[in-house]
């Protein structure tokens, strides 16, 4: 079906093992290949690439798992969860008088023993999730994903549309009116409340029971990737990542180095063994989130274009937020914001935002709703429901867990450009504990700085972070000290419209795409900011050099949303008149 | 026997019955089937004749006492570097070479043997060369030592053998195991013509390897070889009694086996028993009181915060303890081991002879040493792990010339917190204050601190925090807390129960925890009044006295302090004083060398500044916008190289413009007019302008404080309290002044007034007589001096100051004499 020698897909390994056994007896010694390919990877490029093979590679999935054949090609989306070393392997060893190579594949037919014929090949070992807070529709789209053009091992960024076919237009389209069932379903029985849950029931949650569990419970499975000969630097913790590999099921490779376990003479095993899907990995390449969004009827980045999904986008967070305008719009520019720099401790490019004058009753009504549309816009989103309660039971930062040599991902551990919702409108007076007041400290780095400290037990790790962060309280929040603090002023609650598919499609691709644009400014342009900045404080001392940062970065963003590069004076007013409506908001 | 492979003298096969037995780590070798003394085997599994008695053998499972065979005059084979690789030697042989290959490069068992000979005896320090060449060596002098103390090993630092014999070292590192055994034996050797009767077994223990790896680096590649690295223990196991000779007993007839070797990590039970007149099968059981155990303990080793690159998770590794080295680390113990790598391939199930292709890898210890402990005696908290090691002379020299530079000072002012912009004056204290002045201990007892301490009071939103938290980066036994956050305690020492021995413990707190170092306090201002008392004592004595729980001790705190605060109501206000701004107890802030004044000045030009600095990290590439700064490696090295080195003494230029310019600033104190507001300067201030200069001496490293040195710590001084500006009248600060730079002309027209004033009260005025109201004084004034205009503003503060000095009492508009 495929090469004229290689069934890549349904016995992978047969065609590594035909190129090594070619490799070798074209005269190479197998010493040569010690962390080196010997031309395997460019037979599965040219089966996944340049023949567009990609499509037909099943993904790993809870459904799939089940049909799923060991020693076949799968492919994997996830999250680097943990990274659990390395581990050497047999990677070539001497059968008779052939060389036969491991590569890819755990079986070792014979028993390989302790001959000095075998090399000691390395492999990384990943622990992969499915994406925290991956969104329904962003997973069935990546599931039923159509093309893919290329696939490479640099694994660059790239932002690629593709077209959408009339039938996923349809499912999608019903996703949508199904408003929140599939996900927020999903996240009830995960024990992660959504807003709406939060409403009803305040359960007490036992401590880290929502996100202990998490890999385990969610509708895809989480996954051992194994990785070969690739640089440290390129796979990174939290990054999201598109595996293709072998698939296997293996035993948990936890309990094999824990203390007692690695007694050397008897080879005494721990009885528990998990297994778990294991894929070794042959390509592998990096996920942004407009890899997330099926193709989108937009093809040419056109302002026109761009100009009306701006203005119809803007229409539906006017709606959503009660017809405030002014909300709609900054709602907007924290939805297209990203860290693109980081100078010390200043993560340059973040906007939270904190609503204000949210109350309980306020938030039933639209609250719900704003997290609705969230999610249906942006691929990986989540919620917190910040009560005293689960300030003081909630394990947020992620934490190592040494018993089990494995690090606990806690509710912060999110993928670069995840969206979280912070809601605070249930905090209630009450006592923290010391967990309460280490979260309550977490929630704040995150929101200051864009960090995320992870707890190693003996030390601590900070870790950069690139979420955007929505506060919804009743008065400025205390605990999370936004970018922008915003009195919210609905002035008429409307029902919840229908949103047609490709409007969502196009918006998805308008806040994937513009945030990712590139930006710089003109030097007359720079005159006119410096000037105003330098105005602006001589009016009002308290505005420091972190307003001046909001200001830059919302002029930023607001010349992005128009899908230009570079600041225009026009923009920049814009924003001015922003900020001056939101300064009269506040006194 | 010869190196040459020859097929026919390995005919070693997978089905060899003794190989395939044990699971051993690749590029073991494998046992020739070849019998009796000549039999080639380099780990030395098996016990020939030769073999002295080792009791103790060195690695787990594998019994490491070699045969010392003598293959003098063995053709040098073609090493090659990575053990266990394959030859390029192609073909049938392949599984035979690579045995030979361990053992086939130049090392032959007498050489390295006669060269540990010649390195025990006769290794000598550099130092003690020459004088004492009829002493013992170093390593004699330890043996007979060891002997004394009847100790179980022999520390030798693998520095010396390099520096003895460069190729012993090399070889001891490539192939540690047959080196180190040859090493054990004669090291037993030589115990045994010291002392026949010493029955101990002595091992050799290396450590401080010339290169140490880091974790992440280990890769196939160091399999077999010693490697170093550091890492931080996180979990210890029980000890493990491991058996090392079984007795068994016949259950039939009682009869008592020899005690039966570990083999290979197995025991081989005899099946029958061996006494010739009962031969029951299956009948032989262990006796558990007749066995030889070792201890044995597997610790994991996790990579410290240092070494993990962005965006990934610490690794680990295991290690292997055996004997003495159980239990010492504990988990939280930051260590430095020295050991082999070693890899291990894993059994499918317990009973199963097949591996599957993955290997465990571990370490064995040969060597633990704990880091922590030593940085807690280190001379200066100021020289990092890493900078101590590199620190070549090639880099002493590039800092030296670094010195050299013109602008050194301004260079590293500009390097220090690069992107908090302006504050140069600050930067300079701050950089005065990582530097640090010389401790000075007279033999009366009494000493002087040389560490700096600065407090840093301001406007909100002037980047303090980021000041403080770029310093504690740059210090590595910095403590950053906050003041809110810290309780007396917290801040000194503590006494608490241990959990599980129930003794009671003292834990240090952030203060003595950052002895040597520098200790951030941020929200100075919020701490409770009973944590700031605590730290009149660390601030001047540089001690900690607890007496609680009855445990009394005094405890080091050599620490700098480095705090910040907000001054009182949030906000400077102008309209008080300098004092009353910082609120803080007199007693206290006199202990603070400098204390800056951060204010949020309303300027233009400052603001423009703020303005471009923010637009460019926004649009600009920030890493292009700085250059011509020093990276924070080159600042550290620096900064340790001068902590260590430098230690810079007054010239007597310089001491007389000390003296000179403090008996100035005391006549400015007494300034006429001025009140009790104003800082005045007390021996402590000569004190802290001692220190200052040194460490603006030591800034340049050179050996002598020179006159410039003490005028720009005057500078500093003046410039931190914002003196300049300080209106000495009213004690506070002009704030016009400031930022127009009107000089001194306007007070001196105020002191005018307040003279005339005086004359004006002195003349119209009787002691205890009529009061007169302050338009009729500004009636006279206007009379008597007509040149320049005088407000009834300026009457009230010229009077407000007569008040104070005690000439009137100001009842309402009425003024009386007094």
């Amino acid at each position: 079906m495929v090469g004229p020698m290689y069934d890549c897909l349904a016995n992978p390994l047969g065609a590594i093992r035909l190129t090594f056994e070619k490799a070798v007896g074209s005269g190479c010694e197998p010493s040569a290949f010690d962390g080196k390919d010997w031309g395997a990877l460019d037979v599965f490029r040219e089966f996944l690439v340049d023949q567009g093979n990609l499509s037909q590679v099943p993904v790993l999935n809870s459904e799939t798992l089940k049909w799923v054949q060991p020693n076949t090609l799968v492919r994997f989306r996830g999250m680097v969860q943990d990274m659990l070393g390395n581990e050497f392997y047999a990677g070539a060893y001497k059968d008779g008088s052939g060389w036969r190579t491991n590569k890819f594949g755990d079986d070792s037919q014979q028993p390989i023993d302790s001959s000095p014929d075998v090399r000691v090949w390395e492999r990384r070992l990943l622990y992969c999730v499915p994406v925290p807070g991956l969104n329904t529709w962003a997973e069935s789209e990546a599931a039923s994903e159509a093309t893919v053009t290329s696939m490479d091992l640099t694994s660059q960024q790239r932002d690629k549309r593709q077209r959408m076919d009339a039938e996923s237009m349809d499912y999608e389209g019903s996703n949508i009116v199904l408003e929140d069932s599939p996900s927020a379903k999903r996240m009830r029985e995960d024990g992660h409340p959504s807003l709406s849950v939060q409403l009803s029931d305040l359960k007490p949650e036992g401590p880290c029971s929502s996100t202990m569990m998490r890999p385990e419970v969610g509708d895809s499975p989480s996954c051992l990737v194994k990785v070969y000969d690739t640089r440290e630097s390129e796979l990174k913790l939290n990054d999201i990542f598109e595996f293709v590999g072998v698939f296997t099921i293996e035993s948990e490779p936890v309990p094999a180095d824990d203390g007692d376990d690695i007694d050397l003479t008897t080879g005494f095993r721990n009885d528990l063994v998990h297994l778990v899907p294991c894929l070794h990995c042959i390509v592998h390449r990096k996920l942004a989130v407009s890899d997330f969004l099926r193709s989108s009827p937009i093809i040419e980045q056109s302002k026109h274009v761009v100009m009306n999904t701006r203005e119809s986008l803007l229409r539906h967070l006017t709606m959503l937020l009660g017809n405030d305008g002014v909300a709609a719009n900054y709602m907007l520019l924290h939805l297209l914001s990203k860290i693109h720099a980081r100078v010390d401790n200043v993560a340059v490019g973040k906007l939270s935002l904190n609503l204000t004058c949210l109350s309980k009753e306020a938030l039933s009504v639209f609250g719900v709703q704003l997290c609705n549309a969230l999610r249906n816009l942006l691929p990986f989103t989540d919620s917190i429901p910040l009560t005293v309660n689960y300030l003081n039971t909630a394990c947020l930062g992620p934490k190592k867990d040494y018993q089990r040599n494995r690090l606990i991902g806690g509710t912060l551990q999110l993928a670069e450009g995840s969206h979280l919702t912070i809601d605070e409108t249930q905090l209630e007076t009450g006592t923290l504990n010391s967990v309460g007041i280490e979260n309550a400290r977490l929630l704040k780095d995150l929101v200051e700085l864009q960090k995320v400290e992870y707890d190693f037990t003996y030390y601590k790790m900070e870790m950069a972070a690139d979420v955007q962060l929505l506060v919804l309280s009743e008065g400025k929040s205390n605990i999370l000290p936004a970018d922008i603090v915003l009195p919210v002023r609905p002035s008429d609650v409307s029902r919840p419209e229908v949103v047609s598919a490709e409007a969502l499609g196009a918006w998805r691709w308008y806040l994937a795409t513009m945030r990712t644009l590139s930006h710089t400014i003109e030097s007359e342009i720079q005159e006119v900011v410096e000037k105003d900045l330098v105005a602006a404080r001589q009016a009002d001392r308290r505005i420091g050099s972190k307003e001046f940062s909001s200001l830059l970065t919302m002029g930023r963003l607001m010349s992005l949303s128009f899908g230009e590069t570079t600041l225009s004076l026009e923009h920049w007013e814009m924003v001015k008149e922003l900020e001056k409506l939101r300064k009269e908001r506040i006194n | 026997m010869a190196s040459d492979s020859s097929p026919a003298r390995f005919n070693n096969t997978p089905s060899s019955p003794d190989d395939s037995a044990f699971s051993s780590p690749i590029g073991d070798t494998i046992s020739s089937p070849a019998a009796g003394t000549s039999r080639r085997n380099k780990r030395g599994r098996g016990r020939s004749a030769a073999t002295p008695p080792n009791n103790h053998p060195r690695f787990a499972g594998s019994e490491s006492t070699p045969t010392p065979l003598h293959h003098g005059g063995r053709p040098p084979t073609p090493s090659s570097t990575s053990e266990g690789a394959p030859s390029s030697e192609a073909g049938d042989d392949m599984d035979e070479a690579a045995p030979t290959f361990v053992w086939g490069t130049n090392i032959s068992v007498q050489e390295v043997k006669s060269a540990i000979q010649m390195f025990l005896k006769n290794f000598r320090d550099a130092q003690s060369q020459g004088a004492e060449i009829y002493e013992d060596g170093k390593y004699m002098k330890a043996i007979h030592r060891v002997l004394e103390i009847e100790g179980e090993w022999l520390d030798v630092d693998a520095h010396d053998v390099f520096d003895y014999n460069p190729e012993l070292y090399g070889k001891m590192v490539r192939y540690p195991l047959e080196v180190l055994a040859i090493f054990d034996i004669v090291l037993m050797d030589m115990v045994s013509q010291i002392n026949p009767l010493f029955e101990k077994h002595v091992q050799v223990r290396i450590f401080n390897l010339k290169g140490s790896t880091t974790m992440r680096n280990l890769n196939p590649s160091d399999i077999e070889k010693m490697v170093s690295l550091k890492g931080m223990v996180i979990r210890c196991s029980a000890i493990i009694p491991e058996i090392r000779e079984a007795t068994f007993r016949c259950l039939v007839c009682g009869y008592f086996s020899d005690p039966i070797v570990v083999d290979r990590g197995r025991i081989s039970e005899p099946t029958l028993c061996l006494k010739q007149e009962c031969q029951a099968k299956n009948s032989m059981t262990l006796v558990h009181n007749r066995c030889r155990f070792a201890d044995k303990q597997i610790v994991r080793l996790q990579e410290t915060p240092d070494e993990i690159p962005e965006g990934g998770t610490p690794h680990t590794v295991s290690l292997l303890m055996h004997d003495k080295l159980v239990d010492a680390g504990k988990p939280g113990d930051r260590v430095e081991v020295t050991g082999i790598y070693r890899a291990m391939s894993v059994r499918l199930g317990p009973t199963q002879r097949t591996v599957k292709s993955l290997f465990k890898t571990y370490i064995d210890c040969l060597h633990i040493k704990k880091t922590d402990k030593s940085r807690m005696v280190a001379e200066d908290a100021m020289e990092i792990d890493s900078s101590t090691q590199k620190h070549d002379e090639d880099v002493e020299f590039d800092e030296a010339k670094l010195s050299k530079l013109p602008d050194i000072y301004d260079r590293l002012t500009r390097s220090l917190a690069p992107n908090i912009w302006e504050l140069d004056d600050v930067k300079r204290g701050l950089l005065c204050q990582l530097f640090g002045g010389n401790a000075l201990k007279l033999p009366s007892g009494a000493s002087f601190r040389g560490d700096i301490n600065i407090l840093l009071v301001g406007d909100p939103g002037t980047s303090k925090s980021q000041l403080l938290q770029y310093i504690h980066k740059l210090s590595p036994r910095g403590i950053y807390t906050s003041g809110r956050g810290s309780s007396a305690v917290g801040l000194t020492a503590y006494v608490s129960r241990d959990p599980e021995t129930k003794e009671t413990v003292l834990e240090s707190g952030a203060l003595v925890l950052s002895d040597r170092g520098i200790c951030c306090i941020d929200e100075f201002d919020k701490m409770s009044e009973n944590a700031r008392s605590m730290l009149h004592e660390v601030m001047e004595q540089q001690t900690v006295s607890i007496a609680k729980a009855g445990i009394i001790a005094t405890l080091n705190a050599r620490t700098s302090v480095l705090a910040c605060a907000n001054p009182i109501g949030s906000r400077y206000n102008p309209r008080l004083s300098v004092i009353d701004n910082i609120h803080l107890p007199p007693t206290l802030l006199s202990r603070f060398d400098l204390i800056y004044l951060i204010l949020d000045k309303a300027d233009e030009q400052t603001d423009k500044h703020l303005a471009r600095h923010i637009v460019s990290l926004h649009f600009e590439d920030p890493e292009l916008a700085q250059q011509d700064v020093l990276d924070i490696a080159t600042l550290t090295a620096y900064l340790s190289y001068a902590r260590n080195h430098i230690n810079p003494q007054l010239s007597d230029e310089a001491a007389e413009e000390l003296t000179r310019g403090y008996v100035e600033m005391r006549r400015r104190g007494n300034f006429p007019g001025s009140s009790k507001k104003v800082i005045t300067a007390t021996p402590r201030q000569i004190e802290s302008l001692i220190r200052i200069s040194e460490a603006l001496a030591r800034i340049r490293f050179s050996e002598t404080v020179e006159k410039h040195d003490v005028t720009e710590a005057f500078r500093l001084l003046e410039v931190a309290m914002q003196q300049s500006a300080t209106d000495h009248a009213t004690g506070t600060i002009d704030m016009d002044l400031i930022t127009t730079g009107v000089s001194a002309s306007e007070r001196m027209r105020r002191e005018n007034l307040v003279i005339s004033t005086r004359n004006i009260i002195m003349e119209k005025l009787q002691l205890g007589g009529p009061s007169m109201r302050l338009l009729e004084i500004l009636e006279e004034l206007k009379k008597q001096s007509s040149a320049f205009e005088v407000h009834l503003h300026d009457l009230r503060n010229a009077i407000a100051t007569l008040q104070t000095e005690g000439v009137v009492a100001v009842h309402g508009d009425n003024v009386k004499r007094v």
